[in-house]
């Protein structure tokens, strides 16, 4: 006689479609986004492909920033520390842009990195401020840490979408090209949302980080289509149309898989897909 | 740069900082409650409600430095632009909840209106923390609005006169140092807030200071970069 188990255990579903892994670990992510996402910034003769490759390294490190900060529960909604974030990014690219003349070494400008480390040290004085018991006390583990990242991550970002629009880092040219274009505005926003909107979007009980990464390099692509319209129009770059051609091509590659995987990571890890049918009208 | 035109920035970007922190703790912020008429304020968090003021602040300032080199013509200017804003969002806020959720407006956090002395409690629908905007949230919110204003023209106004910013680039980061300062008065509000009559009020001193230190270290960021750059753009 065979006794069958009271609970019969179900294996674990396989996931499919999330084989997007790399790098496994937040700090890992941090200081390979950070660094990468640094030497590109100093590099600026290089094509806008592989700086838009950096662009969205760092704009995943600050979506991982925003995702372990809000894990917590802020009280005022994920969106407050990514427009953070960037607002912080315009600052500290205003300082880097600033400082960016000295130790010009012909397209390479390394004094820029200035302006991530300061505002690197604003935004480890905001998390002090923020989470210190006798300030705001926010009482979010590693908060200090965190809004460090963001403010860094933020300003990679700007820094890097300026060198993409007018393929240097000279102040002139960004504040002809990007600010007074008013381009500046539209890359606020789209930063904004590449590092809040897709935790605001994938959070819950079954958050789960690989999802939300692949939102956030879908998001990054839907940018690198922008970026490459605005690229044609400015006519800035040293290689030419093609340059922005190419922006658009790969951003649009990049949008097509990303969007296809996660609405599929989507599909896969719901529950059940039930298939209702039109609601019917009483008539 | 003269010594005398750098204190002046960093003066006005430290006191637009606090402005804004201080705006931002008059502003009736609802939340998602307030989607659902179940709070008091508009509903939206502080941040969204704090930009949507300095932007359209920001955009009736710049006309006017365009023809105007007053500091206080700017900044009032701006100041009315954020309250016209603020104004229109919350009348349009009371005409949905009164006309569309047919709910009236009722403070949750006080029994009587400390401004016109109208009963509050007898209105308000049992189990919820009031609705829409009632007339002591209007005043306080319109305060508030004025203040936001008031702070991100003047940042503005430092920003494009004494530091030669460009008005594109003295627009954005006047916003960007705003709206960490607006951001840092959110986390101190947590959640939702009715005004100066709301208990949470009496944690400004808080978020006072920690706007202080933020805005102070934008303010020398800001001089640096403008002293480094020599008046050039």
């Amino acid at each position: 006689m065979t006794v069958t188990p009271a609970v019969i255990e179900e294996e674990e579903p396989t996931k499919k479609g999330l084989s997007f892994k790399f790098p496994p670990e937040e700090t890992e992510m941090g200081l390979i986004a950070g660094i990468i996402g640094a030497v590109i910034v100093i590099f600026t003769g290089l094509p806008a492909v592989i700086k838009g490759v950096g662009l969205l390294l760092v704009l995943l490190w600050g979506m991982d920033s925003v995702r372990k900060t809000s894990k917590y529960g802020l009280g005022t909604g994920v969106p407050s520390i990514g427009v953070l974030g960037t607002g912080y990014g315009v600052v500290g690219a205003l300082m880097g842009l600033a400082v960016a003349e000295y130790g010009r070494v012909g397209q390479l400008y390394p004094a820029v990195l200035v302006g991530v480390i300061v505002m690197g040290a604003i935004g480890l004085v905001s998390g002090v401020f923020a989470n210190g018991e006798k300030f705001i006390a926010m009482k979010i583990p590693r908060l200090e840490r965190a809004m460090m990242e963001l403010g860094m991550a933020g300003t990679l970002a700007i820094l890097l979408e300026c060198s993409i629009l007018t393929g240097s880092l000279n102040f002139a040219a960004v504040v002809n090209n990007v600010m007074n274009t008013g381009l500046i505005a539209l890359l606020f926003i789209f930063n904004c949302f590449a590092m809040l909107h897709p935790y605001n979007a994938c959070l819950g009980p079954d958050e789960r980080r690989e999802r939300t990464r692949i939102c956030a390099v879908e998001i990054s692509g839907l940018i690198w289509v922008l970026l490459g319209f605005a690229m044609i129009g400015l006519g800035t770059s040293p290689y030419g149309i093609l340059d922005g051609v190419s922006m658009i091509v790969f951003g649009v590659i990049v949008w097509v898989v990303f969007f296809r995987m996660f609405i599929k990571a989507c599909m896969d890890e719901c529950y059940e897909t039930v298939g209702t049918g039109m609601i019917k009208t009483i008539e | 740069m003269e010594p005398v035109l750098m204190i002046l920035i960093v003066g006005y970007v430290v006191i637009g900082g606090l402005l804004a922190s201080l705006g931002a703790h008059l502003l009736p912020v609802g939340g998602a409650p307030a989607a659902m008429g179940t709070a008091t304020g508009i509903a939206t968090g502080t941040v969204q409600i704090m930009l949507g003021a300095v932007m359209t602040g920001l955009f009736t300032a710049a006309s006017v430095a365009t023809f105007s080199d007053s500091l206080l013509l700017v900044s009032l200017s701006g100041a009315v632009g954020a309250t016209v804003m603020m104004c229109v969002v919350m009348f349009m806020a009371n005409i949905l909840y009164a006309f569309g959720c047919g709910i009236v407006p009722v403070s949750g956090r006080v029994e009587v209106d400390p401004i016109t002395k109208e009963p509050q409690s007898p209105y308000k629908t049992p189990q919820t923390d009031g609705h829409g905007v009632p007339n002591v949230v209007y005043i306080s919110g319109t305060i508030g609005g004025f203040l936001a204003g008031f702070a991100g023209a003047l940042m503005y106004y430092a920003l494009l006169n004494y530091a030669h910013f460009s008005a594109g680039l003295a627009a954005i980061v006047a916003l960007s140092i705003f709206v960490a300062n607006a951001i840092l008065a959110a986390y101190n509000i947590r959640g939702t807030i009715e005004g100066f009559h709301d208990p949470k009020f009496k944690r400004l001193p808080k978020a006072l200071i920690s706007s202080f230190a933020v805005s102070l270290l934008c303010g020398i960021v800001v001089v640096l970069a403008a002293t480094i750059l020599g008046g050039a753009l």
